[in-house]
């Protein structure tokens, strides 16, 4: 036979020197170097798991809690796994506190709110990064200063503006000419989206800030080319620097909507009576049908239908989270908040 | 030879032409002011003069007079002096605020920092776990803060144990049924340490889950400033044999110091500021009159102290740490 024939497809060939298979197992895994990489990965993961753990149990025990019936809660020997499955705790709070219609009132807010203080974001920050000029500094500074100022602290203040509101004494004016009573705003979403407009709204000097980060990595190229082909400044805003920001729109939106989404200090601020316009703040309350006194597991029990409330308010926002997740993620990682 | 003026002195000395013609510059003053205006309008037209009145309030005393409604008297400092030497708690509470801040925004950052850095490195289930540690940026505001998210029904479920086996009146909270305090405390306790070192530990251990909520926004800002450190640098490290210790210590540090700035400010600021504060919910509990009928005005000549100390404390760290500890890549521009 010729041994110089080339060998079969799949057959092992020995050349000189070449190990033998459990040789070069032992080599690549019986290592320090292998078995110390080893254990740190293990290390490592089992702490990030850890950490999720300590994230994401109270969501477990959220859900658990809301699944069980009544005699579950005087049940010492049910942890996390309902006894009695039942859906009753739902049922009442969708219908009894009126789940839907709160729900359409939060996110008609929620996202004109959102869109406006992400618009304004993105306007206010291009002109912090990309126009140097006198007194940019200083109302650059102011924009610190809202950040900084808690609105607790302007509680008062604030609630008057709105309720006799007056712009410079500009409105007053008018009012004492033309003789109308000056407009009381309390008890309208108006001051909600006043404040979205001009960027004084919760953590809105955060989103100013951010968005002058990102636009600051923007490479000035880019805005050239389109002023040399005859665009205008807000023109280029919108045609070339809003398209490849988008990553960043997102992420804002998200967080501002997110943080309207869940708000109770605002809106009992500025609405503190709203029979017809109630929010997501609304629901946690025990709903008629649900409500039971006189055993052990009361509070207990209480306070498992304030958790799912708690439950149905986040719902969505996962849901929105979820998908958004990429963009999001991508977008902060884009700000490159350097120094 | 005095005929010879260069014309083009002519054209730029004529007014007429001068006053038209604007520069590229100030053209691009104009829009800068353009795309700044919603903003300019709302702290002019809103903001200052909110602030003017806020601090106006801490300086008077409503009055009730018959026929008149309320109206309000200058009292001076008064309200000042009653938060920092009349009210028994307001003074209290700024102080122990203070040392538990002292201890929980490092600990938050250096966490934030620990975590950024282990989900920087390629792993199996890096976007799950990223998914997670973001989780708490959105849930961890406004009404799902006051629902209390703590577990209740793990804490339930052991107040019926309790009552089952007769020994009720201790309740653990959930956290503690995690961690099982105990236990390291008696670890510490082994090892014959001060009493003053175990407790703030044991203090920060307690608390665990709140202080991973709050490490969600520094965890990405960490994340954001890995990400932009060249790994050529770290790739020359290796070349020249440093190991993974040093070039943590010699590159990773020092390039991401801005960021471990802006992180610290921005922790203390949001753990001042935070609803779940207590000093925030003391003020805000005697602005709504909870704690007698001058709530209001205390309460906000309160906040302004608080303000002053916040600035204060937010300032001293930001000038020891960007003169001392921050190091600036020099850019060419």
């Amino acid at each position: 036979m010729d041994v110089f024939t080339k060998p079969r497809y799949g057959s092992k060939v020995k050349f000189e020197g070449q190990l033998s298979f459990f040789q070069r197992l032992r080599y690549k895994y019986l290592t320090t170097y292998f078995l110390k990489s080893f254990i740190l990965k293990i290390v490592r993961f089992v702490f990030l798991l850890g950490v999720a753990y300590i994230i994401i149990f109270p969501f477990i025990s959220k859900i658990a809690g809301s699944f069980m019936g009544i005699e579950d809660f005087v049940d010492v020997q049910v942890k996390l796994i309902p006894k009695n499955f039942t859906l009753d705790t739902y049922k009442g709070i969708i219908i009894g506190n009126k789940y839907w219609e709160l729900f359409w009132h939060s996110a008609v807010l929620s996202v004109g709110l959102g869109l406006i203080q992400t618009m304004v974001a993105a306007l206010v920050g291009y002109g912090f990064a990309k126009f140097k000029f006198k007194g940019s500094s200083i109302f650059f500074l102011g924009v610190m200063l809202t950040m900084i100022i808690p609105h607790q602290t302007l509680q008062m203040a604030l609630f008057m503006k709105f309720r006799n509101f007056d712009i410079l004494g500009i409105v007053s004016l008018l009012s004492k000419i033309f003789g109308f009573a000056q407009p009381n705003l309390i008890g309208s979403p108006i001051p909600m989206i006043l404040m979205s407009a001009t960027g004084l709204y919760f953590k809105n000097g955060l989103f100013i800030f951010v968005m002058r980060q990102f636009f600051n990595g923007v490479p000035d190229e880019l805005e050239e080319a389109a002023y040399v082909d005859g665009a205008g400044s807000f023109r280029t805003f919108f045609k070339i620097i809003l398209p490849i920001s988008i990553p960043m729109l997102v992420t804002i939106f998200m967080f501002a909507f997110s943080w309207q989404w869940t708000d109770t200090y605002y809106i009992g601020v500025f609405m503190p009576s709203r029979a017809n316009f109630q929010v997501m703040a609304d629901l946690v309350k025990v709903p008629k049908a649900l409500q039971a006194t006189g055993f052990a597991g009361e509070s207990a029990y209480n306070k498992a239908i304030l958790n799912t409330t708690g439950i149905l308010i986040l719902l969505p926002l996962v849901i929105i989270y979820l998908f958004a997740q990429k963009t999001l993620i991508q977008g902060i990682e884009r700000t490159g908040v350097t120094g | 030879m005095n005929k010879a003026v260069n014309p083009k002195m002519n054209i730029q000395s004529s007014p007429a032409k001068r006053r038209k013609r604007v520069s590229l510059n100030q053209k691009k003053e104009r829009i800068g002011w353009l795309f700044i205006l919603p903003f300019v309008i709302g702290f002019i037209a809103i903001y200052v003069p909110v602030i003017f009145e806020s601090i106006y309030y801490s300086f008077v005393k409503s009055q009730s007079v018959a026929g008149a409604g309320n109206i309000y008297i200058q009292v001076g400092f008064e309200n000042y002096r009653y938060a920092l030497f009349t009210d028994p708690d307001f003074f209290q509470l700024l102080l122990s605020n203070l040392s538990e801040l002292a201890l929980n925004v490092p600990a938050i950052v250096i966490f934030s920092l620990f975590l950024a850095i282990l989900l920087n490195q390629k792993m199996i289930g890096r976007a799950a776990f990223r998914a997670i540690f973001f989780i708490p940026v959105i849930t961890s505001t406004g009404i799902i803060e006051t629902i209390n998210i703590q577990a209740s029904l793990v804490e339930n479920m052991q107040n019926l144990q309790q009552l089952e086996g007769g020994t009720t009146g201790i309740t653990q909270s959930a956290t503690e049924q995690i961690l099982q305090v105990a236990d390291i405390s008696r670890l510490f306790n082994n090892m014959f340490i001060g009493r003053e070192l175990i407790e703030p530990v044991v203090g920060l251990v307690n608390q665990v889950y709140s202080l991973v909520d709050r490490t969600g926004v520094q965890m990405l800002i960490f994340l954001a400033g890995l990400q932009s450190i060249s790994p050529s640098i770290y790739e020359s490290c290796y070349m020249e044999g440093a190991s993974e210790w040093e070039t943590f210590w010699k590159i990773t540090i020092p390039m991401i110091s801005p960021m471990i700035l802006v992180n610290l400010i921005y922790t203390i600021i949001d753990s001042f500021t935070r609803q779940s504060n207590s000093v925030m919910n003391f003020i805000a509990d005697t602005i709504s009159g909870k704690k007698g009928p001058d709530g209001y005005t205390h309460g906000t000549a309160m906040a302004w102290i608080y303000f002053l100390f916040i600035i204060i404390i937010v300032a001293l760290i930001g000038a020891i740490f960007s003169t001392a500890y921050v190091f600036y890549q020099r850019r060419e521009k």
